[in-house]
C-alpha cells in the first residue's frame, strides 16, 4: 500500500464497519477513489469491502465543474438548501491536499460559512498561509479552522469543527451529497425551512 | 458516545418548555461566565423549533449570537435517581462578565464535563479506595476514614505536625477551601501546607503585595476603557476569553491599543497587531530589563505622572510609618531588609533607575531580544503626555508568564512603571492580574510559619518549601486534594523518583485484610522514615493517585453540589447542584469534616454545603471578596446565605460587599478606588460611614500599605541575573517556556483527556518551535521530538540562610545546595513563526509528557515560588508521528493568521 493512496491505517483506528461519515472524517485521502454510489473501504487490505454510501436523506446538489475552478479562488454555494443558515464555501486549495478533499490532488473541499461557535460570518476569510490553508479569523470572537483537516479548530472558541461538506465528483461535475456536523443554529441539518 | 474519537453528530434535542432553568457559571477559568442548565427528563419530550415549543423561546434556526445547542452542550444525566436530559449554554441574559451569553471552547462544552458512564467521564472516581496487595479496591468510606484518621493521629503525636503535608488546590470553591484549610491549618496546625500553584504558601505576586496593589482590584469594565492597555505574560484571549471577547476587544474597537509582552504572538496578540497594537517578544525571564528600559526613557523624558506621583507614592518619611513595631511586621519590610528594594520616594527610584545598566536601551534590546524602536514606542504610548498636555489612560495587566518567571523582579517592575504612569485606582487606569483559576479560596486558619524550620537571612522565617521538605524524608503523611503535586510542580521527575522511594520502595505495605493490621503497617511506614499518601479527586491521577495513594478519597464537584466562588473581578455567585454525584462520590468538605471528626477536631458538624459558606463568611470580612454582608442581609430576609446567592443570579455582587442605610446590599466595583465621592460611598456603606456589621478596609480607596499609598520600589535585575545567565541556552539548547494553550486552559484538570472533540485537536503534548530553528536540527511539523536536559537544577536541601546571599543562585550553586539532574520529554513538534527564534513553547501540564519536568526546582529566593516557566531544552527529532500524515487530528497551522 503506497502512502499516497491510503494515509491512514484502519487498524489504527480500530474500526471496520464505518458510515459514509465516519468514513470520509477518518480516511482523508482515499474518498477520491470512490465513485458516487459505493465507496471501498481499506483497499488493499484485508478488510477491504465495498459499502454502499448514499447518505440517507441529504439532497444530491450540482456544484461547479472541476475543471472551472481556479486555486485558492472559493465559490460559495447554499447547502442542504435555501434556508437560514445554509452558506458554504467550496475552494480548490491550490493543490494542497485535505481530509475529504476530491480531484485528482484532493484538494478540493466544501464547508458552511457560519462559526460554529456563534454564527459569525466566515465569507471573505479564506487564508492561504504557506502549506496551511484556513477560514477565519471569524470577525466575532477571532476562530481560525483548519481547512486541510476536517476544519477542526485551530484557535478559538468553537464547539465543534467547522461542518465540511461531502463532496463527490462525477467525471468533471462537483456534487454536495451530506454534511458533518450540525450548522450553526440548527438542531438538525435536514429542517423544514 | 464510546471513543475519544471525535465523531461529528448532526443533530441535538432542543430544551422543552417543562425543562427545569438552573443558573451556574462555567468552572474552568477566573472570568466565571454565567450560564445556563436546562434539565428535563429522558422521555418528557423534547423542545420544538418554534419559539412556543422550547425553552429558550426562539424559532429555530436560530441567528448569530443568539441561543442555540452544539451537540457537544447536551449531556445525559441522572437527578435525584431519575435520568434526565441536560443542555447547558451560556446565560444570554447575563449583563456582566459574559454578555450577552459569550462564551469560550472549554466552558461552552462543559456539559461534557457531567459524569455519564457512557463517555470518557466513565472512569470519575465513584467509591473510596484503598491499596491492598498493591491494588487499588474498593472500600466503604468508614473503613476508608478510620484507617486515614488512625495513621493522621499517629504521624501528628509522634512526628509532628509538620509532619502531615496538605498540599490542595486553592480556588475549588469557598465551602471546600474554608473545611480543608480549618482542619490543616487551625487543627492539624501544620506548616507544611500549601496550594497547588506553589511549593509554599506564599503571595504569587510580592511586588503588587509589597507596592500596596491588590492582585484583583480593577473591574472587567475598567480592562476596556483605558487608552493603552500593557499585557504582559499572557494573551488574554487565549487565557481569559470572555475578558478578551467581551471587554478588551470593544475597548479596542473604541480605539484602545494593545501592548502585548509576550515571546509568542497567538491569536489575540495577532488581533492586537492588525488593530494597530504593539508586540513585545521578550525572551523569558528578561522582563524586568524590558520594564526598566521602559521606565528609564519615561523619566529620562520626565513623562511621569508627576500629579499622581506626588498625591500617591510614599515618601522615605512615609514608607518608614507605621503604628507599633512600625512596617518591621510587613511582608514588605521583612523583604527589604538588604534595602535592595526600598526607595525614598520618586527621586531616590529615579536616581537608582538612570544608574542601572541593564535598563539602558540598547543593552535592554540586546538581553530581552526586543526590537529598541519597539521598547522606545511602548514608552511613549504608555507616557507622553498628549499634545494639549493631558495624560493617556494606561493599565496594566499582568499573569504567569510574567509572574512565574523572575517572580520578584518582575512584579516589583511592573509595580513602578504602573505608579510613574499614573496607573493604579482610577477607572481605565489600572494595574492588576488578569487571573487565571477562580478565586475560590477562603481561609480557615493560619499558616503557624514560626514552625518552619526555613529561615531567609534577616530575621523572618519562611513558609515551608513541601517540596523540599518532602524530598528531604520530613513529610510521613501527605494529604493531597484535587491537584496533582509532581507534574504541577518544577523539575518533576526528581520529586517523582523521591515520591517513589518514600511510597512504594518501602517494605511497609498493606498485604492484609484486617482494619487494624492495615492501620499498624501504615503507622510503621511512616515511622520506617517512609511517607502514607491519601489522595483527594475526582479522577485517578497518574502517579499520585494510580502510583502512590494509599487511600483514595472520591470527590463530588461542579454541578454536583451548591457551592460558591468568585471571579476575577471579584464578583461572587452560587453554582448550583443539578444532578447527583457519581456513586459515593462525596464534596470535599464533607470529606474533611469526617476525617477531622475521627481525628478528634470539633467544629465540623456541618449538615450541608450552606452550613460551611455560613460559618466561613465571617473569615472573609477584610478580604477583596468580603460576602459576609451577604449572610447578614440573607438573614435579616429569612433566608440562608445560599438561597441569597441563588437570588443574585448570574450577575451576582462583587466584593466586598455592604448594606448601606436604605437597608440595600451592595459590592464594590473596584478596589483602590481613589475617585470614589462621597456618595458612591454612601450609597455602598451609608452617609454616616460603616455601620452595623459592614467593614470597610483601606483596600476600598486606598492601597494596601501603612499609609494608603503606593511604596515605590527598585527592581534590580542583579538579584535575578546570576541564575538567568546560568539559565540561559548555552550550545545548541533553545529557551523552553511551557503554558497552556487556548482550547484547554483551566480546564486541563478533569478534561483534556475527556473530551473527545479537545483530545482530538491536542491528542497529545506539542512543543511548537520556530521555523529557523527547525530547520537547522532537520525537524518539521508532525514529528516527534525529545526534548532534554542534563541541567536540570533542583534545590536539594531545608536550609537556613545566614548571611545576605545564602540564597542567592550562585551561591547556592557554590555551597552545593544545588542538584543538576537530568530530563527528558517527548512531543509532537509545531514548526510555526509565532513563536520567538530561540524559544520553545509546550504544554505545561500534559500529565503524560509534562514539561514542567525541564524547569528548574529552584525558588525564587525571595518570595519563594518557583519560575515555572524558565528552562531549557536541547530539542532532537525522533520520527514521524502519524499527526504528519492524516487529518483528522492536531493542526499544524499558526495561531497567528489574521
Ligand atoms: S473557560 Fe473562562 S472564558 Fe471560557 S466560558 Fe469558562 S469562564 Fe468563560
Ligand atoms: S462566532 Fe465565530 S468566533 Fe464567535
Amino acid at each position: 500500500m503506497s502512502k499516497d493512496t491510503y494515509d491512514e491505517s484502519a487498524a489504527a483506528h480500530g474500526q471496520c464497519m464505518l458510515n459514509r461519515r465516519q468514513f470520509l472524517l477518518y480516511s482523508g485521502s482515499t474518498a477520491a477513489a470512490a465513485s458516487t454510489t459505493t465507496i471501498t473501504l481499506f483497499p488493499g487490505t484485508a478488510q477491504a469491502r465495498e459499502v454502499n454510501a448514499r447518505v440517507v436523506g441529504y439532497p444530491r446538489t450540482f456544484l461547479a465543474k472541476l475543471s472551472e475552478l481556479k486555486d485558492n479562488e472559493p465559490i460559495d454555494f447554499n447547502y442542504p438548501d435555501n434556508g437560514k443558515n445554509a452558506s458554504c464555501i467550496l475552494v480548490k486549495m491550490g493543490g494542497v491536499k485535505a481530509g475529504g478533499g476530491i480531484g485528482s490532488q484532493r484538494d478540493v473541499v466544501a464547508f458552511s460559512y457560519l462559526c460554529t461557535h456563534q454564527g459569525g460570518p466566515l465569507q471573505g476569510s479564506y487564508q492561504v498561509t504557506e502549506e496551511q490553508r484556513t477560514l477565519g479569523q471569524c470577525p466575532f470572537h477571532l476562530s481560525v479552522y483548519d481547512l486541510r483537516r476536517h476544519g477542526i479548530i485551530v484557535s478559538g472558541q468553537a464547539y465543534q469543527s467547522l461542518p465540511q461538506v461531502m463532496l463527490e465528483l462525477e467525471g468533471d461535475d462537483i456534487y454536495a451529497v451530506g454534511l458533518m456536523g450540525l450548522l450553526f443554529g440548527r438542531n438538525e441539518n435536514l429542517m423544514n425551512v | 458516545m464510546a471513543t475519544n474519537y471525535y465523531l461529528p453528530e448532526d443533530k441535538v434535542p432542543l430544551p422543552p418548555k417543562h425543562a427545569d432553568v438552573l443558573t451556574t457559571c462555567c468552572d474552568y477559568c477566573i472570568v466565571a461566565c454565567a450560564y445556563k442548565v436546562y434539565r428535563w427528563p429522558i422521555g418528557s419530550g423534547d423542545g420544538g423549533v418554534k419559539a412556543s415549543e422550547n425553552a429558550f423561546g426562539i424559532d429555530f434556526p436560530s441567528s448569530p449570537l443568539q441561543d442555540w445547542v452544539a451537540p457537544a452542550q447536551h449531556n445525559v444525566v441522572m437527578h435525584k435517581d431519575i435520568p434526565h436530559n441536560v443542555i447547558i449554554t451560556p446565560n444570554k441574559d447575563a449583563t456582566t462578565v459574559n454578555t450577552n451569553g459569550d462564551s469560550s471552547i472549554r466552558g461552552g462544552i462543559i456539559a461534557q464535563k457531567c459524569y455519564n458512564p457512557k463517555t470518557p467521564t466513565r472512569d470519575r472516581l465513584t467509591s473510596p479506595m484503598m491499596r491492598i496487595y498493591g491494588t487499588l479496591q474498593p472500600v466503604p468510606w468508614d473503613f476508608a476514614l478510620d484507617v486515614a484518621a488512625e495513621v493522621a493521629k499517629h504521624v501528628i503525636a509522634k512526628h509532628g505536625a509538620n509532619a502531615y503535608s496538605v498540599k490542595t488546590y486553592s480556588y475549588q470553591y469557598i465551602e471546600n477551601t474554608y473545611a480543608i484549610s480549618k482542619f490543616a491549618l487551625r487543627h492539624v496546625n501544620t506548616a507544611s501546607f500549601t496550594f497547588h500553584d506553589t511549593p509554599s504558601d506564599v503571595t504569587s505576586t510580592p511586588g503588587f503585595r509589597d507596592a500596596g496593589f491588590d492582585n484583583f482590584g480593577p473591574s472587567y469594565d475598567d480592562w476596556g476603557s483605558a487608552d493603552v492597555l500593557m499585557c504582559l505574560g499572557t494573551d488574554p484571549y487565549e487565557t481569559k476569553t470572555i475578558l478578551f471577547t467581551q471587554h478588551i476587544m470593544k475597548g479596542v474597537q473604541k480605539g484602545m491599543k494593545l501592548i502585548m509582552v509576550n515571546p509568542r504572538e497567538t491569536a489575540g496578540i495577532t488581533y492586537a497587531k492588525k488593530m494597530g497594537g504593539l508586540h513585545l517578544d521578550v525572551y523569558p525571564g528578561s522582563d524586568t530589563v524590558l520594564l526598566g528600559a521602559i521606565a528609564r526613557i519615561v523619566v529620562e523624558n520626565g513623562w511621569e505622572d508627576k500629579e499622581w506621583i506626588e498625591k500617591w507614592v510614599n515618601n522615605k518619611w512615609e514608607s518608614d510609618s507605621g503604628f507599633g513595631q512600625g512596617t518591621r511586621n510587613t511582608p514588605w519590610q521583612w523583604r527589604t531588609t538588604w534595602g535592595k528594594f526600598q526607595t525614598k520616594g520618586f527621586k531616590d527610584y529615579k536616581k537608582w533607575l538612570l544608574s542601572q545598566p541593564e535598563y539602558e536601551l540598547a543593552q535592554a534590546s540586546e538581553i530581552t531580544g526586543v526590537d529598541a524602536e519597539k521598547i522606545q514606542k511602548a514608552a511613549e504610548w504608555i507616557a507622553k503626555p498628549k499634545a494639549d498636555g493631558s495624560r493617556v489612560n494606561t493599565s496594566f495587566g499582568i499573569e504567569k508568564g510574567f509572574y512565574w518567571s523572575n517572580n520578584t523582579g518582575n512584579t516589583n517592575a511592573i509595580s513602578s512603571l504602573a505608579t510613574i504612569c499614573g496607573a493604579g485606582g482610577r477607572p481605565g487606569r489600572v494595574v492588576g492580574r488578569f487571573g487565571g483559576h477562580q478565586r475560590g479560596g477562603q481561609r480557615g486558619g493560619k499558616l503557624p510559619r514560626n514552625k518552619s524550620p526555613e529561615k531567609v537571612p534577616g530575621r523572618r522565617r519562611r513558609a515551608l518549601d513541601t517540596d523540599r521538605w518532602l524530598v528531604s524524608g520530613h513529610t510521613r503523611m501527605a494529604h493531597v486534594i484535587g491537584t496533582t503535586w509532581i507534574q504541577a510542580m518544577s523539575g518533576s521527575q526528581g520529586l517523582q523518583k523521591r515520591f517513589q522511594e518514600l511510597v512504594v520502595t518501602n517494605p511497609h505495605q498493606v498485604r492484609s485484610h484486617d482494619k487494624q493490621e492495615i492501620i499498624e503497617t501504615l503507622k510503621r511506614r511512616a515511622d520506617s522514615g517512609g511517607m502514607v499518601v491519601i489522595d483527594q479527586d475526582i479522577y485517578l491521577r497518574n502517579p499520585i493517585g494510580a502510583q502512590f495513594a494509599d487511600i483514595v478519597f472520591p470527590a463530588a464537584t461542579w454541578g454536583e453540589e451548591d457551592f460558591m466562588r468568585a471571579n476575577g473581578e471579584r464578583r461572587l455567585r452560587l453554582y448550583q447542584k443539578f444532578y447527583d454525584a457519581p456513586g459515593d462520590a462525596k464534596p470535599d468538605w464533607w470529606i474533611i469534616a469526617q476525617l477531622a471528626q475521627r481525628m478528634g477536631f470539633d467544629g465540623f458538624d456541618w449538615k450541608n454545603s450552606n452550613d460551611v459558606a455560613e460559618e466561613s463568611s465571617r473569615f472573609s470580612r477584610k478580604g477583596r471578596k468580603a460576602f459576609h454582608m451577604v449572610k447578614v442581609y440573607a438573614h435579616q430576609n429569612g433566608r440562608t446565605l445560599h438561597e441569597q446567592m441563588r437570588l443574585l443570579g448570574a450577575d451576582g455582587i462583587q466584593g466586598p460587599t455592604f448594606i448601606n442605610d436604605k437597608g440595600e446590599l451592595k459590592g464594590a466595583k473596584r478596589l483602590h478606588d481613589t475617585t470614589m465621592t462621597a456618595e458612591q460611598a454612601a450609597d455602598l456603606y451609608g452617609e454616616n460611614g460603616p455601620g452595623e456589621a459592614n467593614i470597610v478596609t483601606k483596600k476600598l480607596t486606598h492601597f494596601n500599605t501603612q499609609t494608603g499609598q503606593i511604596n515605590l520600589q527598585k527592581h534590580p535585575w542583579s538579584l535575578f541575573s546570576d541564575f538567568w545567565t546560568w539559565l540561559k541556552p548555552k550550545e545548541d539548547e533553545l529557551w523552553l517556556s511551557n503554558g497552556r494553550i487556548n482550547e484547554i486552559w483551566q480546564s486541563g484538570f478533569d478534561d483534556v483527556e475527556r473530551r473527545p472533540y479537545i483530545t482530538q485537536r491536542w491528542p497529545e503534548n506539542f512543543v511548537e518551535i520556530h521555523p529557523e530553528d527547525a530547520k537547522a536540527r532537520g525537524i518539521e511539523s508532525g514529528d516527534y521530538v525529545m526534548m532534554y536536559s542534563e541541567r536540570v537544577a533542583a534545590h536539594k536541601d531545608t536550609l537556613l540562610g545566614v548571611q545576605n546571599d545564602h540564597f542567592q543562585f550562585d551561591e547556592l550553586m557554590k555551597r552545593g545546595h544545588i542538584e543538576l539532574s537530568k530530563a527528558a520529554v517527548t512531543a509532537v513538534a509545531i514548526v510555526t513563526p509565532h513563536v520567538k527564534k530561540g524559544v520553545l513553547y509546550s504544554n505545561m501540564l500534559d500529565t503524560r509528557q509534562p514539561s514542567n519536568a525541564l524547569t528548574a526546582r529552584v525558588v525564587d529566593h525571595i518570595s519563594g515560588n518557583y519560575n515555572y516557566k524558565m528552562g531549557v531544552a536541547k530539542i532532537a527529532k525522533l520520527g514521524a508521528s502519524k499527526y504528519k500524515e492524516e487529518f483528522r487530528s492536531m493542526s499544524f497551522a499558526p495561531r497567528n493568521i489574521a
